[in-house]
């Protein structure tokens, strides 16, 4: 689906000259962070869509279930995250439809997402998100992400957007690899509220999935509790530095 | 010298059917030489979620560094690439795999992008599968790298954003390398590096490995299987320290924190009991930085 | 008159002199010999049985499937040539599969009831194709509508039914739905009375070759969500029909 002007694709005429196909982000959401557990994994996200500094959708959700041992959570642009849910509920519906007793595994859910958003980038024409996909099957957590340009790894912990550089280090030290669900929500409810506090694209309303032998479970959208009267706050980070610079 | 810098294989040159916006890309990838941009608007290009209606439009390549080397010795190969996944100033994750086993006497192992290295490893497995299935055998090393050049060029117009060298034994069992660029030109070679750190290893292994810049020339002695996997460990250890986009050892030749930084893959004798080595001795690993790339491969890529 | 061998029925293209498309017709007569195929609307949901006729003792249990599902809330079986209805299978799925694309809902069954038909009519229409040899019976559960029952005849035509049969049965079978009040009932107490009618009352055990029961539904009980009945409920329901159909035979002895 091509929304908004972020999209522009010549006409066909010879006039015109060669086909252009460009596309930049106009309404994006922010981080998406992700820890594989021993018991599970856990996916959160902010529920903001900005439109350059507007926050334009305040309460969004930008985790989507996938299967009932997958979800996917993406920051990027909107309107490509919708389009990329129709499709991998297109093609889980097809699954339904085959009837054969089979389901696709999140590593398969991930891999197939991976060449959507590498072909589409080959035609110049990418779904310009970070995905994030957690799923849990046979005893085992994966968690894995990929972006516009095709990009894919799994890993234990993950973090798109300004998370990559304010919350993976976070995520790297707390991370353990017998880190349980419960813990690794409470973790994750921590680095939101600091991506809240720096981000300016991040909002203090959030939403945390994860997927354990039950089945994915996302929370309603909560507010952080949020803390405004540290000193450094208050006073800024020079308070009490007499030094001239 | 970076291979798409080579005369030819800059952005004038496209057919104009390709767009300015292609022609762009290619262009900035030229100048840019396979290596990530550090300043400017492309230091962070990707991840940068906040650019918002500012940001620039759509660039399909990415840098994510990474280096492989490949030495070949009498009757071994000894192929190696580190497992950063680079992205601007940030690390997205300590952990993929850059090599890939192709058959018992071949290894590839690709520095560049990771979406195109993911593509290319995948296409060429099918390939040698289908190989395997017409032919009743295993593609001989010379084979894979034509494969290899040919499947680069099919792409001459959008190329695959990667640096390869492939490894190996050839059918009289003698160790062979290859160095490509990233449209197909290649050489067949005893030792190559490629990737962000081919400046800083390329030159130690042609004083180390070919005898280059001996005083007054004198042949060097021919490395031991052993003698090779010391000398690449401490090469990627010493580019590790000072190229940002490689990760090395740390002084003790540990790998830093909790995650394996280097990554080998052996290709050994094609009569595996001339050596004392077998590929399960380095899966175990001598050194805990040492390790098979097939688990890897395997819990990455499939 | 002109019936068979005076050249009118060599294509859908000529319309007989009193009418008629024969090869429209004869198409019927391909559904008429398939295995009776049962649909019921109930208070709670749609169910669907059909015999299916076993062709060979090897063949896997469950293989060569007469009841296809189409969405999530949807689902279709064949009577006729089944291979015949695997392509209306296909397009049904396409066309649902559109619609929840553009409108970002469930496809309501009436729609695609009529959209299934307009394809099926097609192949009644051009000389270079030949009208599908099968009937196929269509069932959805929407939010708005409810359950529905359709059934798509080769002509293209569609009705909408509380009750249905086709295939070699179906006389008797529509004879043995019209006493019973489905709309009453739950699927799951039909299951029983379906099963009933096609092993008690359509099929001669003595005569017809072996055949397996295969069922779908879609109904509160399955949440709404097109699924085969599971076999345990029909496994349950040919036992119990298997041991009627005997007593009654000791009966007339």
């Amino acid at each position: 689906m091509k929304i908004g002007g972020g999209h522009v694709r010549g006409g066909g005429g010879a006039a015109d000259g060669p086909v252009k196909v460009t596309q930049t982000p106009y309404v994006v959401g922010s981080s998406v962070l992700g820890v594989k557990c021993i018991d599970g994994v856990v996916i959160s996200s902010d529920t903001l869509a900005s439109y350059g500094s507007m926050a334009k959708f305040r309460k969004i959700s930008r985790i989507h279930k996938v299967s009932d041992a997958c979800v996917i959570g993406a920051g990027g642009e909107f309107s490509d995250f919708q389009e990329i849910k129709k499709t991998m509920d297109g093609v889980m519906i097809e699954q339904f439809c085959m009837d054969d007793g089979y389901v696709l595994t999140p590593s398969a859910i991930h891999q197939y997402l991976v060449r959507v958003m590498y072909g589409r980038r080959n035609k110049m024409d990418p779904l310009w998100n970070q995905v994030v996909m957690a799923g849990f099957h046979d005893g085992k957590a994966t968690l894995g992400m990929v972006d516009q340009v095709g990009s894919n790894f799994e890993s234990e912990v993950i973090a798109t957007g300004y998370g990559l550089y304010m919350g993976l280090p976070l995520l790297r030290n707390a991370y353990r690899p017998d880190i349980t669900v419960a813990e690794a929500k409470k973790l994750l409810e921590d680095i939101m509220r600091v991506l809240f506090y720096r981000d300016a694209r991040t909002s203090n309303s959030i939403q945390i999935a994860a997927v354990t032998k039950d089945g994915v479970e996302i929370s309603e959208f909560y507010d952080l509790e949020t803390k405004w009267d540290y000193q450094r706050f208050v006073d800024g980070a020079r308070s009490g530095d007499v030094s001239t610079w | 010298m970076d291979p798409l810098l080579r005369p030819g294989h800059n952005a004038p040159h496209l057919p104009a059917a390709m767009g300015p916006g292609y022609a762009d890309v290619f262009d900035r990838l030229s100048r840019q030489g396979g290596r990530v941009e550090t300043t400017g608007t492309n230091a962070l290009p990707t991840f940068d979620a906040h650019a918002g209606a500012k940001q620039a439009s759509f660039q399909p390549y990415q840098n994510n560094g990474g280096s492989v080397v490949a030495v070949a010795g009498k009757d071994f190969c000894v192929v190696a690439s580190d497992t950063r996944f680079g992205l601007g100033f940030a690390v997205p994750t300590r952990m993929i795999s850059r090599n890939l086993v192709l058959n018992d006497k071949v290894v590839l192992a690709t520095a560049g992008m990771q979406a195109d290295t993911c593509t290319l490893h995948k296409v060429l497995r099918i390939r040698l599968d289908m190989y395997r299935q017409n032919h009743g055998k295993d593609m001989s090393l010379g084979a894979v790298s034509q494969l290899l050049s040919n499947t680069l060029y099919y792409k001459r117009f959008f190329p695959y954003y990667t640096f390869n060298v492939l490894g190996g034994v050839d059918e009289n069992g003698e160790g062979f390398c290859y160095g490509y660029d990233a449209i197909g030109s290649h050489e067949k070679v005893k030792v190559v590096c490629t990737g962000s750190s081919q400046s800083l290893i390329q030159p130690v292994l042609d004083n180390q490995v070919d005898g280059k810049q001996m005083y007054d020339g004198q042949p060097v002695a021919e490395l031991s299987l052993e003698q090779t996997v010391e000398l690449v460990k401490d090469c990627f250890s010493s580019a590790g320290e000072r190229d940002i986009y490689t990760v090395g050892l740390d002084g003790r030749g540990q790998p830093p924190l909790y995650v394996k930084i280097l990554k080998l893959a052996f290709v050994l004798t094609s009569h595996p009991l001339r050596s004392k080595y077998t590929r399960s001795h380095f899966i175990q690993g001598q050194s805990p930085a040492v390790r098979d790339s097939q688990t890897t491969t395997d819990t990455y890529f499939t | 008159m002109s019936g068979i061998g005076t050249g009118y029925d060599l294509s859908t293209t000529t319309f007989s002199p009193d009418g008629r498309v024969f090869q429209v017709e004869y198409s019927s007569k391909a559904v008429e010999n398939s295995g009776t195929l049962v649909g019921v609307r109930c208070k709670d949901g749609v169910v669907m049985a059909i015999e299916k006729i076993v062709t060979s003792k090897m063949m896997v249990k469950g293989s060569c499937r007469r009841c296809h599902i189409v969405d999530l809330h949807a689902g279709l079986s064949v009577a006729g040539m089944g291979a015949d209805g695997r392509v209306i299978v296909d397009r049904a799925r396409q066309e649902a599969a559109q619609y929840r694309s553009i409108y970002g809902i469930e496809i309501p069954g009436r729609v695609l009831a009529e959209r299934i038909a307009s394809f099926v009519h097609m192949y009644s229409l051009y000389w270079f194709v030949r009208p599908f040899g099968c009937a196929v019976m269509f069932g959805s559960y929407s939010e708005e509508e409810g359950p529905q029952l359709y059934v798509i005849e080769p002509s293209g035509i569609v009705y909408r039914y509380f009750a249905y049969a086709l295939g070699k049965g179906k006389q008797i079978a529509k004879t043995e739905l019209e006493k019973i009040k489905f709309d009453e009932i739950t699927c799951r107490e039909a299951i029983k009375e379906l099963t009933n009618i096609i092993v008690g009352k359509c099929r001669d055990e003595s005569r017809d070759k072996a055949f397996e029961l295969e069922m779908l539904w879609i109904c509160d009980e399955s949440l709404r969500k097109c699924q085969l009945v599971p076999s345990a409920l029909v496994d349950e329901a040919l036992e119990l029909a298997k041991a009627a159909a005997e007593s009654d035979d000791e009966d007339m002895e």
